[in-house]
């Protein structure tokens, strides 16, 4: 088995990538699968050059990466789909086929990723539809009730039950990975800040890590510990959001305001910050652009002690009431082994009982130095996705209140020369709902050959999916605010 | 019960009572202020940096409707002629008004017609349409309804069926796969209606101005009636916008 073993953010030769023929990379690829790696891309290295491929497969227990690529010049683009046996590339493969014209044969079910009204296998392609007697389908979006973004559900129900959910994406399919090869160093942040606005910090965190490699920069290490505080700034916030929002789909609405107002004062705590409320305007190649003084600590600390004091108050009122139980518990289950095959991560996969957070297994930026705690649970249910929230909202504010206490002294940007070339690197981040990775690879010139992001949506969008199966349709809105998905980080 | 009064307690008063004079962090990126001074031979420096080209010379001047509120242009001009101040109010209700010189001091909306403000003025629902919005916009507009804005107090609300709104706000630049579904919520708003877009993607296309991937015929056909600048607009940005067309105290 001929593979590249790198780790996160390490700067690789992009010609150290071994190319094998279409059949030995289809049998390396499913040997490492078969040892128990997640794939994580399946992309070109060079967008000029779509009939060379390469396949990412991330192995957790390890905390390497592993880079293999498959040369399909002078052959058909035709493969064997590793799907039947593991689910979890399935999705990775109409991605590649949508892209880039590849054919996974016996694949169990090509579907449209971000485009619209495509032609699959000579067909045009059709919702999974269920039909016998007083069988239903309900359709609802690409506008939703709500101030969300847009998708297409499909419902195939009997009565009351879900029998299948189709879910069917790409309608905030913006081009961001083009842009980003046309953009220059100072427009990528902001594209990268733009990804999913929700995890404005996470995906800039993930891009200029993965710049900073190609640079070839080293941070201080307060730089570091400052873009740490403030991505668990934003895990917070987005989770105080996340338990508002499952609240207020229960109807439970004390709770949902009282999240409400500690969220605001999160995200005031990076406006003190940056300026943003998101924390757009933070990063920079080389560091951040804002400094911790003592105006700003004192500020994040009050802001989140009144966080800290009050979140445990109000998660024990939420959680300790029957109706919310009887809501949340046995309410949408993807149960581990499901949750391991479809190759779930971040949050969903944590509530599920499987150890996957990059912070703990590809540590990076100030996690390598100042560890956070894995938190793991069982059930899987809506109890589990919201419960696991509050236990991570308590970790981080141990964390940040760790970290800003003890903040060595240090410039907060360092010096950046020239990309490398022909040179390539993949970095993973944990956003708030999961594994983010950016993969950057870098021409002859220097210049970007190619860019590819994966969203954690990209992976947990069939969780909701498999979530809903036997599931009552009037706890949709609840399961969908449980996994809280980006449509923008899933359609870029 | 008990507990029930104590996250009540809890909660003390957090809604902001006066909208129009909150001091926001001394960080936070409001309307830009060109200094009355001459930029030095030759300089493109603001320019050649703005992400969204949102930036002329010969009068220098930036365009709030492109403008992302990076900090680029500030940090890069060598006489400190560009100053971002806190002041949040942004709204604008034509888009040659978005346009930031030297003289500018504020920027408020004109007053709404008579008419608007007779059908509208005591109640505004509106129905928002997310068109390759990143959700940092949408977040913004939901926390409008949170226990700090409440923006329900001035009778202006989200509604979930656009059957029932006065309007939409839109968010994004409008991708490609959401411009038949943009045309179709529209047309569904009963008339008189408004439209109002929110953020520097909805106005000018922002970042993404420069994509294949977005389609924007729908802004061409149909009259504005509000911008909101900002990457995101802060929700006081709204609120105000809102209070000074509407002619509300």
């Amino acid at each position: 088995m001929k593979s590249l073993e790198v780790q996160n953010n390490q700067l690789f030769d992009k010609n150290s990538i071994p190319y094998l023929n279409k059949n030995e990379f289809r049998n390396s690829v499913l040997d490492l699968l078969a040892k128990g790696c997640r794939m994580i891309s399946l992309t070109p290295v060079d967008k000029k050059e779509p009939q060379k491929i390469i396949a990412v497969l991330a192995d957790s227990s390890s905390s390497t990466i592993h880079i293999i690529g498959g040369d399909f010049n002078g052959v058909n683009l035709e493969f064997e789909s590793w799907a039947n046996e593991f689910p979890q590339t399935n999705y990775f493969e109409c991605e590649l086929s949508e892209n880039y014209g590849y054919f996974p044969l016996n694949h169990p079910w090509l579907r449209p990723v971000r485009k619209q009204n495509i032609i699959l296998g000579n067909q045009p392609y059709h919702f999974f539809k269920l039909e016998g007697e007083e069988v239903h389908e309900v359709a609802v979006g690409p506008i939703h009730a709500g101030i969300i973004e847009p998708g297409h559900f499909r419902f195939q129900c009997h009565g009351e039950v879900v029998y299948n959910l189709e879910i069917n994406l790409g309608y905030q399919h913006r081009g961001v990975e083009n842009l980003f090869l046309q953009s220059n160093s100072d427009k990528r942040i902001i594209l990268a800040e733009s990804i999913a606005g929700d995890t404005t910090i996470g995906h800039a965190f993930a891009h200029c890590n993965a710049i900073e490699s190609l640079y070839n920069t080293k941070l201080s290490l307060r730089a570091e510990i400052v873009r740490t505080i403030a991505a668990e700034i934003e895990r917070i916030a987005m989770h105080l959001s996340g338990l508002g929002g499952i609240s207020n789909d229960i109807g439970f609405a004390l709770p949902a305001s009282a999240y409400g107002r500690l969220r605001t004062l999160a995200i005031n705590s990076l406006a003190a910050i940056c300026g943003s409320r998101f924390g757009r305007g933070l990063f920079v190649y080389g560091g951040v652009r804002y400094d911790f003084n003592e105006e700003i600590i004192n500020a994040v600390k009050n802001n989140l002690s009144i966080v800290q004091n009050d979140v445990s108050q109000i998660t024990d009122y939420l959680f300790s009431s029957v109706g919310t139980l009887s809501r949340f518990e046995e309410t949408g289950t993807v149960k581990k082994e499901l949750a391991k095959d479809i190759g779930l991560v971040g949050l969903a996969a944590r509530s599920s009982g499987l150890e996957e957070d990059a912070r703990i297994q590809f540590p990076y930026s100030a996690y390598r130095y100042n560890p956070i705690s894995m938190i793991t649970l069982s059930t899987g249910d809506v109890f589990a996705r919201a419960r696991l929230r509050a236990l991570e909202i308590e970790e981080s504010l141990r964390f940040i209140f760790d970290q800003i206490e003890n903040l060595p002294q240090g410039e907060i940007k360092s010096e950046i020369n020239t990309l490398k070339t022909n040179a390539g690197v993949i970095s993973i981040v944990e956003g708030w709902r999961g594994e983010i990775v950016h993969i950057a690879f870098t021409d002859e010139k220097g210049n970007l050959s190619n860019y590819k992001i994966k969203d954690p949506s990209f992976n947990n969008w069939y969780g909701l999916s498999l979530a809903l199966r036997e599931t009552g349709i009037s706890d949709f809105p609840l399961c969908n605010k449980s996994f809280d998905l980006s449509y923008a980080g899933h359609d870029l | 019960m008990d507990d029930a009064i104590k996250i009540r307690i809890l909660q003390g008063d957090p809604v902001i009572h006066d909208v129009k004079n909150v001091q926001l962090p001394s960080r936070y990126r409001g309307l830009p202020k060109i200094a009355d001074k001459k930029c030095p031979d030759k300089c493109t420096k603001c320019i050649d940096v703005c992400p969204t080209n949102a930036i002329r010379l010969n009068p220098l001047s930036i365009d709030l409707g492109l403008c992302i509120f990076c900090p680029l242009c500030e940090e890069y001009c060598p006489e400190k002629i560009i100053h971002f101040t806190q002041d949040y109010r942004l709204v604008v209700d034509k888009k040659e008004k978005l346009l930031v010189t030297k003289d500018t001091k504020f920027i408020s909306p004109d007053i709404a017609s008579e008419k608007i403000r007779k059908y509208f003025g005591k109640s505004l629902k509106l129905r928002q349409i997310s068109a390759g919005g990143c959700n940092g916009c949408e977040l913004e507009l939901n926390a409008l309804s949170n226990v700090n804005f409440d923006m329900g107090r001035y009778g202006i609300e989200f509604v979930a069926s656009p059957r029932h709104a006065d309007g939409i706000v839109i968010t994004g630049p409008i991708t490609q796969n959401m411009a038949k579904a943009t045309e179709i919520c529209y047309e569904a708003v009963p008339n008189p209606k408004i439209i109002i877009l929110f953020g520097a993607c909805a106005i000018s296309g922002g970042v993404f101005k420069s994509s294949e991937a977005i389609q924007r015929k729908f802004l061409e056909e149909n009259k504005i009636d509000l911008y909101i600048p900002g990457c995101p607009p802060h929700p006081l940005t709204f609120i105000n916008g809102l209070l000074d067309w509407l002619d509300k105290k």
